[in-house]
Order: C-alpha cells, then sequence, then structure tokens
C-alpha cells in the first residue's frame, strides 16, 4: 500500500504543475498553424458550418433575445471589467446575422438590408467566444426567455474551426490531438512510464491494460505530464474500493480539444476509441478523469447514443459520491472549513451536484455553500479552454476575483475542485494573488483521508468515518 | 374618404392581415426546420419532461438575481399588465372588437381606464429611461427603439384621444388608429414576436437542462 505519506514527495506540487504548465502554453503560441485558405473560402466556410449546425433550438434563441439586459451583470466576463463588449447578447449577434440572412424566414430582406459577413467580422467574433464565453451557462439562469447563449458560443466556435481562426495555443493542441492522438506530448508510452513511476515510487499498482474489467478509468494530460499525484490518488482510491477497474492505453485521454475549440470531427475522433475500448474490455461503468470538459464530451455527448451503450458513464465526483453514500469509502475527518466549487460543465452544464457534496460529507467535514452556488454558480473564469489563451489572462484574472469574494465570504480556508481546468486555474489566481486559501481536488483529498485498513479502527458505517 | 374612414377601414384592415400573415409566416419558417437530436441518455427517464415547467418558473427571476433584475422585471410587469388591462378593458377598445368579432363584455369606468393608461405609459417610460441611462448593459439596436415608439405612439395618442386633447376629436382618433395600424404592421418583423417565442425559448433551455437534471 501507499508510503506517500511517510517519504518525500514523488510527484511536484500542484504549485509547481501550474508553473510547469505555463511554459508549455507559451511554445504553443508558436506551434499553432497558419492559416491555408484564401478569405473567402474561411468565410465560405464559417457561414456554411453555422448554416448545417443551426436547427430550431438555435433559431428560436435567435429569435428570441429582446435586449433586456439581465444576462449582461450574470457574466462574469462583464461583471469583472464592465466592459459591453462581453455582454452575453453580444455574443450571439454575429450568429443571428448569419442566421437572419441565410435561414431565416426573412431571409430575402435581410439579405438587402444588410450588409455581408467579412473576415474581419469573424476574426473580431474570436474574442467573444473564445476568450470571454466559458459557455458556463450562468446567463440563462436569468434570461427571461431562457436563451442558451453557451450553445450558441459553441456553434460559433465550429464555424471559427472552419474559418482557421481558432486561438493559436487551441489551435496548436487541436493539431496535435488531431495528428498525433495526444495532448501535450501525452501518449500510451507516457501513460505506461507513469503507471510504473506509481508503481514504483509509490508501491501502488494500476491494473494497466486489462483483458477484462468491470470499471474502466479514464486519465487525462494534465495527470501524466505534469500532475501524477492525480493518477496515483485516483489508483489509491480504486485499489481501496477493491473493484475490478482498469487503465486502457488505447483510450485513456479524458481532455478532448475537438469539443473545446468546436471541431465536431476531432470530438467524435476523439471519443470513438474510449467507447470501443470499454466495450471490448466488457465495463460496466466509465469513469471519467477530473477534467470538466470531458463530462459533456462523453456523458453528455448527443452524438452517442449512450442509452444503447452497456456500460454508465460517471464524472469522478459522481463516482465518489455514489461510494460514499453507499458507505463503501472510509475516510478520516477532514479538519477546518471548506467550500466546494461546481465546475461549469459538471454542474450547472452537467448535473453532478450532490455526489461531490456527499464525499465532503462522509468525510464530516465542517462544509459551507458558497453564496451562489450549484445551478447559480461562478465560473472560476478559466473553463472552455480559456484556461490557455495568453491574450485572455486580463479577462480570467479579473473574473477570479469574483470567485475569491465567493469562497473568501464563506470564511473557509479550503476550496475543493473537481476539475482539471478550474484547478489550474484557481492554482495560478491564488499564487498571483498571494490568496491564503488552500485548493484541493477532490480525488487528491479523498485519496489523502482514506482509512488505509478500515478494521484497523472502529466505523460508523453510516458515515463512513471513524466514529 | 377622410382620414378617420381610412384609418378605421383599410389601415386597421391590412395592418391585421399583415400581423396575422406575418406571425404565421415567421413562426413556421423557424418551427419547421428540424430539431436536433440529443441522443445521450437522460438524467432520469422522465426528467426531460420536467423541463417544461421552465416557461412557468422563468416568469419569475430566481432569488440570486433579485437585485440586479427588480427594476426591470418589476417595470416590464407593470407594462405588460396596465396594457392588457387598457386594450381589453375600456369601453371604445370593447365596441371596436365587438365591431370585429361580435363578442362583447362589460368596461372598466373611465377614471380606471385612464388610471392604467397612465401606468402603463410610466412603466414604458421608466423602461426606456433605464435602457438609455445604461446603454452598457442593454446592448439596445434601433429595433428596441422602434419597438419602444411604436408601443408607445398608441398608448400617448389613445390617452389623448381618450381626454380629448391635442387636434379635433376625429383627427385624433385617426392618428391614435394608425399609430395602432403601425404597431399590428410592424409586429411580425421585430421583438414583439417575443410574446409567442419566450414558450419555445423556454420550454427548449428547460429540456436541454432537465435531460442533464439540472433545474433552471
Ligand atoms: S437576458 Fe436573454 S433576452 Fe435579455 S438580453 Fe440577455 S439574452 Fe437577450
Ligand atoms: S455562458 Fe457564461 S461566460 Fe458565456 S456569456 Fe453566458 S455567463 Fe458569460
Amino acid at each position: 500500500m501507499s508510503t506517500t505519506a511517510t517519504t518525500a514527495p514523488i510527484f511536484p506540487s500542484f504549485e509547481q504543475v501550474v508553473q510547469g504548465f505555463a511554459g508549455q502554453i507559451g511554445q504553443l503560441r508558436e506551434m499553432a498553424p497558419k492559416p491555408t485558405l484564401s478569405d473567402a473560402v474561411r468565410v465560405r466556410r464559417a457561414i456554411d458550418t453555422l448554416i448545417a449546425e443551426t436547427n430550431a433550438d438555435e433559431a428560436v434563441w435567435l429569435e428570441s433575445c429582446i435586449r433586456c439586459g439581465q444576462c449582461t451583470t450574470a457574466c462574469h466576463y462583464f461583471q469583472a471589467t464592465g466592459e459591453t463588449k462581453y455582454a452575453p447578447m453580444r455574443k450571439m449577434n454575429l450568429y443571428r446575422k448569419v442566421y437572419q440572412r441565410e435561414i431565416g424566414p426573412f431571409r430575402w430582406w435581410y439579405q438587402l438590408v444588410t450588409r455581408e459577413v467579412k473576415l474581419k467580422d469573424l476574426e473580431e467574433l474570436q474574442e467573444l467566444v473564445y476568450d470571454s464565453c466559458s459557455e458556463c451557462g450562468r446567463c440563462t439562469m436569468v434570461c427571461p426567455m431562457g436563451i442558451d447563449t453557451a450553445s450558441l458560443v459553441h456553434h460559433q466556435r465550429s464555424a471559427l474551426v472552419a474559418a482557421e481562426l481558432v486561438p493559436p495555443e487551441l489551435a496548436a493542441l487541436r493539431m496535435e490531438q488531431k495528428h498525433a492522438g495526444t495532448v501535450f506530448g501525452a501518449s500510451a508510452d507516457s501513460l505506461r512510464k507513469m503507471v510504473d513511476t506509481i508503481r514504483e515510487k509509490a508501491g501502488v499498482i494500476i491494473p494497466l491494460d486489462k483483458e477484462r474489467a468491470e470499471i474502466m478509468v479514464l486519465s487525462s494530460a494534465v495527470d501524466l505530464v505534469g500532475n501524477g499525484n492525480g493518477l496515483l490518488a485516483t489508483a489509491r482510491v480504486m485499489n481501496h474500493l477493491g473493484v475490478d477497474w482498469t487503465v486502457c492505453s488505447d483510450g485513456f485521454e479524458s481532455a478532448n480539444f475537438g469539443l473545446l475549440s468546436g471541431d465536431m470531427s476531432l470530438w467524435k475522433k476523439q471519443v470513438d476509441p474510449i467507447v470501443a475500448a470499454a466495450q471490448r474490455i466488457g465495463a460496466k461503468m466509465l469513469v471519467i478523469a477530473e477534467c470538466g470538459h470531458a463530462y459533456p464530451a462523453l456523458r453528455w455527448n448527443p452524438m452517442l447514443k449512450s442509452g444503447e451503450l452497456p456500460f454508465e458513464m460517471m464524472y469522478m465526483s459522481e463516482y465518489l459520491g455514489r461510494q460514499a453514500k453507499a458507505g463503501r469509502l472510509q475516510l478520516t475527518p477532514l479538519k477546518g472549513k471548506i467550500t466546494y466549487h461546481d465546475p461549469c460543465k459538471t454542474g450547472r452544464r452537467g448535473g453532478a451536484f450532490e455526489e461531490p457534496r456527499a464525499v465532503l460529507k462522509a468525510m464530516d467535514a465542517d462544509f459551507v455553500e458558497m453564496p451562489a452556488n450549484k445551478e447559480y454558480n461562478w465560473c472560476c473564469g478559466g473553463g472552455a479552454g480559456i484556461f490557455l489563451l495568453e491574450r485572455a489572462t486580463r479577462l480570467r484574472e479579473e473574473s477570479f476575483k469574483i470567485k475569491m469574494e465567493q469562497v473568501n465570504i464563506t470564511g473557509a480556508e479550503t476550496v475543493v475542485v473537481s476539475c482539471a481546468s478550474c484547478r489550474l486555474n484557481f492554482e495560478a489566481g491564488r499564487v498571483k494573488n498571494h490568496w491564503d486559501r488552500k485548493v484541493e481536488s477532490l480525488v487528491e483529498l479523498v485519496a489523502e483521508h482514506l482509512i488505509e485498513d478500515p478494521r484497523a479502527v472502529p466505523i460508523n458505517p453510516a458515515q463512513g468515518v471513524r466514529a | 374618404m377622410s382620414l378617420l374612414e381610412f384609418a378605421r377601414g383599410p389601415a386597421i384592415h391590412w395592418s391585421l392581415i399583415i400581423l396575422v400573415a406575418g406571425t404565421i409566416w415567421r413562426l413556421l419558417g423557424v418551427l419547421v426546420l428540424t430539431r436536433g437530436a440529443d441522443l445521450s441518455r437522460p438524467r432520469d427517464a422522465f426528467g426531460n419532461f420536467k423541463g417544461y415547467r421552465t416557461v412557468f418558473s422563468r416568469a419569475w427571476p430566481s432569488g440570486e438575481f433579485t437585485t440586479a433584475t427588480r427594476y426591470q422585471t418589476g417595470m416590464a410587469y407593470l407594462f405588460h399588465l396596465a396594457t392588457l388591462i387598457v386594450v381589453v378593458g375600456i369601453v371604445p377598445h370593447i365596441e371596436f372588437i365587438t365591431g370585429l368579432t361580435g363578442a362583447s363584455w362589460p368596461g372598466l369606468p373611465n377614471a380606471a381606464g385612464v388610471a392604467f393608461g397612465i401606468i402603463a405609459l410610466a412603466s414604458l417610460l421608466a423602461l426606456i429611461l433605464r435602457r438609455i441611462a445604461k446603454p452598457a448593459v442593454y446592448c439596445s439596436n434601433w429595433g428596441d427603439y422602434f419597438a419602444w415608439f411604436v408601443m408607445a405612439a398608441p398608448l400617448v395618442t389613445g390617452m389623448m384621444a381618450f381626454a380629448h386633447l391635442g387636434p379635433r376629436y376625429e383627427t385624433m382618433l385617426a392618428i391614435h388608429l394608425l399609430s395602432v395600424a403601425l404597431l399590428f404592421a410592424w409586429f411580425p418583423f421585430g421583438k414583439l414576436m417575443h410574446s409567442f417565442w419566450f414558450i419555445f425559448s423556454r420550454a427548449q433551455s428547460g429540456v436541454a437542462y432537465a435531460h442533464k437534471g439540472v433545474r433552471i
């Protein structure tokens, strides 16, 4: 069993991980592909993409906005900067224009009275749909029309993929994942090496590539090239539960730069091998690593008939919550006051609210909700790939202050997150602001609080903590 | 043909035709589009159905947004309710509707009609003042101001005709009817159509989020 508690740390701290990533992100900008098509073709492709992706849902939302202004202050990017260009309803203007000219019932009229879309318009759109919208959905919670701006923004990201206008960092990672099948160089090889390191240094076994297993667990590039503690913690928890689990070297990557950039074909290309591997090994459950957008990429993938698959899909926090509720996680109590940050993709846009809270309850934690929580949670500012964009640094840092304020109000010393991207953003913000709070990952926290030999201490089965 | 005859006759009739035909055209033009299917497994079997609650629940903003929304919501409700009462409640309107459809009902006393008219106008004014005062929040376009104008015009001219202010009564009434005709004729093309869209828009989002087990 693990000896990490007594020996020097095997892997760098998360603060060091963040520093490492900052260097890597800098290199991404230089690796970004340059546009190859003519301006006219790029514009046409963007328009065609929007036409192809517009169904009645999108059309109704585009028709419905009355510019009542309610959504404006609900968006962290506006709230943090006061700059009107970041108001949510502006993020659908270009889409509406294309819709009105190409699809809408009065298109002949709009073709007469509106100017056609130029490449310059699309270049300006980039900041609105990448840098300043994390597709968090908070604006939808207040809109009297219920308009789902996040969905409309996502379609526009797809259009910008077609127009070769993905921001450099995301474009480089998209290309890497598309052509090399890796992100940040995290390959099947680096997975094997990490599994070996964890076995040799921590004495924790990760059953890699089992032929059959009940549970298939995903990892992510952040774990493999930076934060080894993530995978180590996952392994310790799974071993503690005593379940039949495995990691598949041909389908382990949670990160999906198809979804983040808006490239639907890459999205699918990334998901297919994971689904195939899970079916091959006869998995009953696919556990998605703490990588927020992997949840919509897999569990809520609208292109994947998941009802017909022979396995269930759960986010890590969801899986842990179910185990905690069933009394299968024996955890030592957590000291100090804590709060929990709902990642947008697993919370408001994913519905996994109760499970992470059940885990914290199983640790008997002094848990306090933030003033705006669950469906109303403020995004940390770094979601949907924004953490990677250098150009969005100011937006990200300013909006993170809203999050700090929310945490400060709770008086909690520790904020728990369950998403690598949120955690990178929190950690970067913590260091930058000399913020006196701790940021923890849910799965790592659970691993630290496991009672390794439950027979050695009396257990209160109802709570799963020491009686 | 006098101005009043024109306003009462062709102007109102044609504007009503535009109103009905335009509304149907715009609604159908959108609603005939295919619906994108979400093939993923819903969080619970009947979850999606619960999403339709949003059509009603979104009638009032959640407590989380009270401070930010109370002015807009309060004024918008005052405006919509007072306008509705004036449209169907005062005697000249009832007579007009009776002439068109044959249906009739008792009207409000004149003083009450005037009071509701004033409330409608005052709230409409309160809304536009805020829109002008906070351009960064509202991000208005000319359509917003035009919609406001075509809505305010019948209220102002109607009150003037009702109170026998301004030009000769017949002229004032004709102007009022023409402003109503403008409102009808514009209705299908601008944002006034939200009186239909809100049902579909809220329902769609409600269902999409309910699919994931989220109540919005
Ligand atoms: S709250 Fe909704 S209707 Fe109002 S301006 Fe924003 S998107 Fe438009
Ligand atoms: S989805 Fe979130 S980030 Fe995007 S506009 Fe709405 S509130 Fe802002």
